[in-house]
């Protein structure tokens, strides 16, 4: 491991951590990319392919790293027919080609679904998080222990940081919204747990099926046989039947949920979940009759993800605060995403998004291939991040954000990058207008999202 | 390409005017961005009850005879030809900076465009659409085995059309279809391509500003989805149908206006294909020749057309087929590069190709994510959409295997060898393809046949019956 980005990442539970101005760390930074092109592209085929496609050599600006930056779609790579034809052996060969070490000795006799080979991976170290994006492909994040005991020390400090909750083991903790069984979220809701929770007090789960990887998959293989013709329509009418049935039970989730709460609410409450679940349950709470002042005035919020679409009020936050009695100053917002290990928690100060200094933000233009060279000041673009904690895969990632990131100091008194509060997807933003004639048999198929 | 991103300044701003029955109409009111390349183009705001006559109106080209109307279109065909046209010059250097064809490609295929504008084209055109085509001139009476009298007009319909961007053909092939109709019709035209119908348009309105045809016609441009202009004119009261052309997305979105009265004309999304039997592999200049044809398929409009070929099963061992694969890939890459279209592949699919440079048990790869053309074979079709100038080679033992991933999707089969195109018609029909052509002639077709499975102008004729009664007394 590299000595500048050993003392980057020693600085994980350093108070003062975001205090550090980009000028301050740039030399680190650069060595700390420089150790880790260096390490790992032999190690990282796919880094190998890319750096000798591009003749990079090594780092000597931040820019330099830009041709070996990966696409957050570098994940989901892999031909969908691997998933189709269950071809655990092509599946964890591919693994291997984005993997910063050897996936090697997995047992892959026998194996019964995705969830299985997920499983058997677990057995030699490589934890796979997986996520599912609007492709409807899903991206395989492979990590390591390390990269899971990164994440749940990580998690702790940036909730304490961001909302000023005090990891003091005193809070039920209220789940609103279906958890993804993999092992990074189960790693960080444990840590949550061990942090925040009254340890006398189990974690309130919300009451859906368990969305795990092949759950996920089913979908995606789905699709695909739909589009190619090969789905049945006993296939197809079983599928929709299953659909339904989850609707149902997600609905229901909601008034169960509701009276949880109600019947605790003379505890110190630390909600989690995402804002149309908490939305949904806050007004369940409400017609139920119960309010503000029923509720502890330290209660506490973890919002994760956007609306991902749904639709609400357009006061839906205030009426989750004001129904749970949460303060103002606990409105706790963290960006980042899956293929980091580290999060960016939003200031309650100059509500801005802080980079810390082990993830170096680099803003691209809008297709992702050049550097803007922003080394000052205020600037639009597409983020890239760096994330030097990463251990079992390459940490640089173009994502598919249009942010404006700031070199200067924040109202809160960090100097450090920071991140404004309105980050929006590219490809939200790009509309509809694109007519062409040629066209995929995507456009055919329906009620798979 | 960064700098086309930097908007320019007021006085570089691309202009794009509207066209309004016969009128051109100027205007910077709205700042507007292409597909693609992002650049800002400027138009008028759209004054709606110019570009909608009333229904009290009859449409002005009714009762002017067909002949008429087609030795317009001729003449009208011939002027966009002339090198003194300034509508096209102006179009062809405006659309160089909003389109992402090359000069080269786009000058060509205005050029062969305009040849669909021919007497003998568009009477062929007609009579293969319509059993009797005097129906588009007058009444034409009938009278059934009960003795019943009626008359049957192909009545002048309401037409709006939303133009694709990826071909200007496209535009010529629509207002002559407009015409021969004898439709009003509102051209709603592409960001990529804001241009070509009002060049065409003006050049009408040269010969006559007061000719029916061009007062039939208005083209604008609105960008597409926006809930603004298309809830006030995605309208019955206003249209009979929507000519639709267009991606998933586009049709999607068209798809919510539609209700009784106001009806879907749709030119799906379409992706075609080729299909190689092992005849094609017996000899190095066999291989070659037929590489060659098959290069054409891929390399129709750069392989931004729908015709052009994304997936080639070809039927052979794993060895013949990479020496085709071999040679596809030089076809491909000099057709390529006499186009002078260099864009480097979607990061989406760079990604892939990638990966399967790195699986290279499975995978075999030609050429490389830069745009110069790239060959991948597989053993199934690669699970994204292969599109410039990319082919993907699916190895087959036999073409029987290949049937199965034929779709409702799959427009055009390009087939090799072309004696045994009979014994797949059948097969592929049933899979959903609607085209069997032979491998190299994706690009050019019979003229009249019906497209995308239907008969186009047949379909946009508003079928009216005058009822008679009985003709003698029972």
């Amino acid at each position: 491991m590299g000595t500048a980005a050993d003392k980057l990442t020693s600085l994980v539970a350093d108070p003062e951590r975001f205090a550090f101005s980009a000028k301050e760390l740039r030399e680190t930074q650069v060595a700390a990319l420089d150790e880790r092109f260096r390490e790992r592209r032999d190690r990282i085929k796919l880094l190998g392919l890319r750096a000798r496609d591009a003749g990079i050599e090594g780092i000597a600006r931040i820019e330099d790293v830009v041709p070996v930056l990966f696409p957050h779609t570098a994940y989901k790579s892999y031909p969908e027919s691997y998933l189709m034809d269950e071809r655990w052996d092509r599946l964890t060969k591919w693994l291997g080609t984005i993997s910063a070490h050897p996936v090697e000795g997995v047992s892959l006799d026998g194996i019964e679904g995705i969830d299985d080979w997920i499983a058997r991976l677990a057995e030699r170290g490589h934890f796979i998080s997986c996520s599912s994006g609007t492709t409807g492909k899903s991206a395989m994040l492979i990590a390591s222990q390390k990269d899971m005991d990164w994440s749940k020390v990580d998690t702790v400090n940036v909730f304490a940081w961001g909302s000023g909750v005090v990891p003091a083991q005193d809070r039920l903790i209220v789940g609103c919204a279906p958890v993804a069984t993999v092992p990074k979220n189960a790693t960080i809701a444990k840590a949550q747990y061990d942090a925040f929770a009254n340890p006398e007090w189990p974690r309130w789960n919300y009451p859906v099926p368990p969305i795990t990887v092949g759950s996920l998959t089913a979908m995606v293989v789905m699709r695909k046989k739909i589009a190619e013709g090969t789905a049945r329509p006993d296939e197809i009418a079983a599928f929709e039947e299953t659909s339904a049935e989850r609707a149902r039970l997600v609905a229901d989730a909601v008034p169960a949920t509701a009276q949880f709460i109600i019947e605790n609410r003379h505890r110190k409450l630390q909600l989690s979940g995402l804002w149309s679940g908490l939305w949904q349950v806050a007004k369940a709470v409400r017609d139920a009759g119960y309010g503000r002042e029923d509720f502890d005035p330290d209660n506490s919020i973890y919002v994760g993800g956007g609306l991902k679409r749904a639709q609400l009020p357009a006061d839906y936050q205030e009426y989750v605060f004001e129904t749970f009695n949460i303060p103002a100053d606990r409105h706790f917002q963290n960006y980042s995403m899956q293929e980091l290990n580290s999060g960016m928690p939003k200031c309650r100060e100059g509500g801005r998004y802080h980079v810390p200094p082990w993830i170096v933000p680099i803003l691209l233009d809008k297709s992702g291939d050049e550097a803007l060279g922003h080394a000052e000041g205020e600037r639009e673009g597409r983020a890239a991040f760096f994330d030097l904690s990463l251990d079992a895969r390459w940490g640089g990632v173009i994502t598919g954000d249009k942010v404006s990131l700031d070199y200067s100091p924040c109202a809160c008194g960090n100097h450090g990058p920071s991140i404004r509060d309105d980050i929006a997807r590219y490809a939200d933003l790009e509309g509809d207008d694109k007519i062409g004639c040629a066209g995929t048999v995507d456009a055919y198929v329906r009620g798979v999202a | 390409m960064n700098e086309i991103v930097t908007p320019e300044v007021a006085e570089d701003l691309v202009s794009a005017p509207f066209f309004l029955r016969g009128e051109v109409l100027h205007g910077t009111d709205v700042i507007q961005t292409s597909r693609d390349l992002g650049v800002t183009f400027a138009t008028p705001r759209i004054p709606f009850d110019r570009a909608v006559p009333p229904r009290t109106e009859v449409p002005p080209l009714l009762n002017v005879p067909l002949a008429e109307i087609i030795d317009f279109l001729v003449e009208t065909g011939q002027r966009l030809l002339a090198s003194e046209n300034p509508h096209m010059q102006e179009c062809i250097e405006r659309m160089c900076r909003t389109h992402i064809l090359p000069r080269a490609v786009v000058e060509n295929t205005a050029r062969h465009a305009a040849a669909y504008l021919d007497k003998r084209v568009l009477m062929a055109e007609v009579e293969q659409n319509f059993p009797d085509p005097r129906a588009l001139d007058e009444w034409v009476p009938k009278e059934d085995f009960t003795g019943r009298r009626s008359f049957v007009r192909a009545f002048a319909p309401r037409l709006i059309h939303v133009l694709p961007g990826n071909s200007p053909g496209v535009a010529v092939k629509s207002v002559a279809q407009g015409a021969m109709v004898k439709a009003i019709n509102l051209f709603k035209m592409s960001s990529a391509d804001p241009f070509t119908m009002v060049a065409i348009l003006r050049t009408m309105a040269d010969l006559d500003p007061t000719h029916p045809i061009v007062r039939s016609m208005s083209a604008v441009y609105w960008r597409g989805g926006d809930e603004a202009t298309e809830r006030v004119l995605y309208r019955p009261q206003y249209f009979d149908k929507i000519v639709a052309w267009g991606g998933g997305d586009a049709i999607a979105n068209v798809i919510k206006y539609i209700g009784p009265g106001f009806q879907l004309v749709s030119f799906d999304p379409k992706t075609s294909i080729s299909m190689v039997g092992r005849e094609a592999l017996v000899d190095d200049a066999t291989i070659d020749a037929v590489a060659d044809l098959c290069s054409a398929d891929v390399m129709t409009l750069n392989q931004e057309a729908c015709v052009a070929s994304r997936f080639q099963f070809v039927e052979g061992d794993e060895a013949a087929v990479d020496r085709f694969c071999a040679r596809l890939h030089h076809h491909v890459a000099r057709r390529a590069a006499e186009s002078g279209d260099v864009r480097p592949l979607d990061r989406d699919m760079r990604e892939a190709v990638e990966s399967m440079t790195l699986m290279d048990d499975e995978y075999g790869v030609w050429g490389r994510t830069d745009g110069r053309g790239l060959v991948i074979r597989s053993d199934e079709p690669v699970d994204f959409h292969p599109i410039n100038k990319t082919a993907n080679v699916v190895r087959v033992d036999s073409l029987d295997d290949a049937v199965k991933w034929i779709n409702v999707a799959t427009q055009t089969v390009g087939f090799y060898p072309f004696d045994r195109m009979a014994t797949y018609r059948d097969r592929l029909a049933a899979g959903g393809a609607q085209r069997v052509v032979h491998l190299g002639e994706a690009g050019p077709s019979t003229i009249g046949n019906p497209h995308d499975a239907m008969y186009p102008l047949h379909r946009f004729v508003h079928w009216m019956a005058h009822e008679d009664g009985r003709g003698r007394s029972a």
